[in-house]
């Protein structure tokens, strides 16, 4: 029990002077991105530039949901094949991701509401994603604890039910990409901060880290809530984006009573119960940019109001644990993915606000492909940042997320 | 979260009572000659300071009044107006 234990990635390397290709962020995206360069792409001359450790960021805090039934067009093929993509990560990685596709369960609470869950489900179908719209019988039958009486705050009308959804492992996805990609000879490199990116005519010439500078002709800012400030900062690219803290909990662990995922968007609650058999439970946002990760008693207080409402059977029970991270938050809720397009050699991958663990597997490919060729593979191609100034936002919200003055 | 907003009217207030207007871009551009690009800045983009910016806000549950202010967006707490802003 207390033997010596051996790192999981690599030993301990030098930094070099000068790599193939360098990541900064060894979050979620960044790993995912570095572990398919390798993987598909024969680039392992990589290094990953950590500031804090792997998993520091929003990849070792989210509640770990993962689905495919997003709004619109472009976004659903993208997180179908990061859904699809988790059995053939566990099995390529040899490492349990623990994937729990217990389904996912969105609940209606208005005739709206079930109007516009008939308009996702059939984008859903469409696109081959599994979903269905469900009356409050049957999602009650699915997930007992549901109370559908008519006198609550927001009374159950239905649910989309989107069955091959769930839940993965967040820590193992951490763990298991940067297993998988330095296996191939990736280097990750924490407690590294990068603090300024050199260019030359245009193009990607080094970085420059606490410790000391790096030459490299291909750069990724993959910082997740960190990468629109370190953007504008190193390279002065302005992004759409508001960052804001975003807040978890979770209660006492109990005995097998939830084998779904139920979200609620009129509750602005959603729980599912973990395999340790705690209830996991967010997620809610202040409404105001800032870089802490505090927490507020507000929020457990809403929650508590929330969960015992709509799942009487948790009336009573303890909170454990509450934490926060950063949410990059864009206009229209989809990624910003692009490249190579105002600085050569120059890419970034950020933008996911609160969906970027379930999308890690598919953008690290697909933007791996992009470094690799130079050119925005068709799947992303429509995510990059002048869809703004050309008026062609996505649509994964019905109403655009402004923190401006215009609303 | 723990934040407190000073309102020109009202004086410092409990930060929920308020709702932020996003980050100061300055007067809304001209009409004539403006391009995509420039609209696009003025409606979107942010700087997305790890420090202190100069931002918007009504007192929603109050006066109704918009102003700004200088915030640290690090530490999550109203500062005074930058020697450099005065
Ligand atoms: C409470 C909470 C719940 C969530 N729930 C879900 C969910 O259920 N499903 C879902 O899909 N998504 C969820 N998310 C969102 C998801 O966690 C993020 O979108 C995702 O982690 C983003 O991944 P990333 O790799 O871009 O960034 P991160 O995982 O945040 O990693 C960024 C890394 O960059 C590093 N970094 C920062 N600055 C520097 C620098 N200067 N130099 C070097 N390194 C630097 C940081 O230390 C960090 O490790 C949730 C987020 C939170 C906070
Ligand atoms: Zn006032």
């Amino acid at each position: 029990m207390f033997g010596k234990y051996k790192p999981m990635w690599g030993e301990k390397t030098q930094l070099k002077s000068s790599y193939d290709a360098v990541i900064i962020g060894g979050g979620l995206h960044g790993l995912a991105t570095a572990y398919y360069l390798a993987k598909d792409h024969g680039i392992t001359d990589v290094a990953i530039i950590e500031k804090n450790y792997i998993g520091f960021g929003g990849a070792g805090r989210n509640t770990a949901i993962v689905r495919a039934n997003q709004r619109t067009q472009y976004n659903v093929p993208l997180y179908k094949e990061a859904l699809d993509l988790w059995p053939i990560l566990t099995k390529e990685l040899d490492y349990n991701l623990m994937f729990n596709n217990c389904g996912n369960l969105n609940l209606m609470h208005s005739e709206a509401a079930m109007k516009a869950a008939r308009m996702t489900i059939a984008t859903a179908q469409f696109h081959g994603v599994e979903s269905h719209l469900i009356d409050a019988k049957e999602a009650k039958e699915l997930v007992p604890a549901l109370n559908i009486s008519e006198d609550i705050t927001y009374p159950i009308h239905g649910a989309m039910f989107h069955p091959p959804g769930g839940i993965v492992r967040h820590d193992a996805v951490v763990w298991g990409l940067a297993r998988g990609a330095s296996k191939f000879g990736v280097e990750i490199h924490q407690q590294t901060e990068a603090t300024a990116v050199n260019t030359r005519n245009g193009k990607i010439v080094s970085i420059e880290t606490n410790r000391g500078t790096i030459n490299t002709n291909k750069l990724l800012i993959s910082a997740g809530g960190y990468s629109a400030a370190l953007i504008y900062g190193m390279v002065g690219i302005k992004l759409p984006i508001s960052v804001l803290t975003i807040q978890a909990m979770v209660t006492q662990p109990l005995k097998p009573l939830l084998d779904h995922v139920v979200s609620s968007g009129a509750y602005h609650c959603y729980a599912n119960q973990t395999l340790k058999g705690e209830i996991a439970t967010g997620a809610h946002m202040d409404q105001w940019p800032n870089y802490t990760t505090q927490t507020t008693a507000h929020y457990i207080k809403h929650q508590g109001e929330a969960l015992s409402e709509f799942m009487p059977c948790l009336r009573g029970l303890r909170f454990m644990r509450i934490w926060a991270g950063l949410a990059d938050m864009t206009p229209d809720m989809a990624p910003i993915l692009d490249g190579n397009d105002h600085i050569e050699g120059f890419y970034f991958n950020c933008g996911w606000g609160y969906f970027g663990f379930k999308s890690c597997s598919a953008s690290g490919k697909y933007m791996a492909e992009f470094m690799a060729k130079g050119q925005a593979p068709d799947m992303i191609k429509p995510f990059n940042l002048r869809r703004y100034e050309q008026h062609k936002l996505m649509g994964e919200t019905a109403e655009l997320v402004t923190y401006t003055p215009n609303n | 979260m723990s934040l407190t907003i000073t309102c020109p009217i009202c004086g410092k207030r409990n930060g929920y009572e308020f709702r932020f207007g996003g980050e100061d871009k300055g007067p809304r551009p001209d009409e004539d000659s403006l391009t995509p690009q420039r609209w696009c800045e003025y409606v979107h983009l942010n700087e997305c300071v790890a420090g202190v910016q100069k931002e918007w806000w009504v007192h929603k549950d109050g006066c109704g009044s918009w102003f700004t202010i200088h915030r640290d967006t690090v530490m999550n707490v109203e500062v005074a107006k930058p020697e450099a802003d005065r």
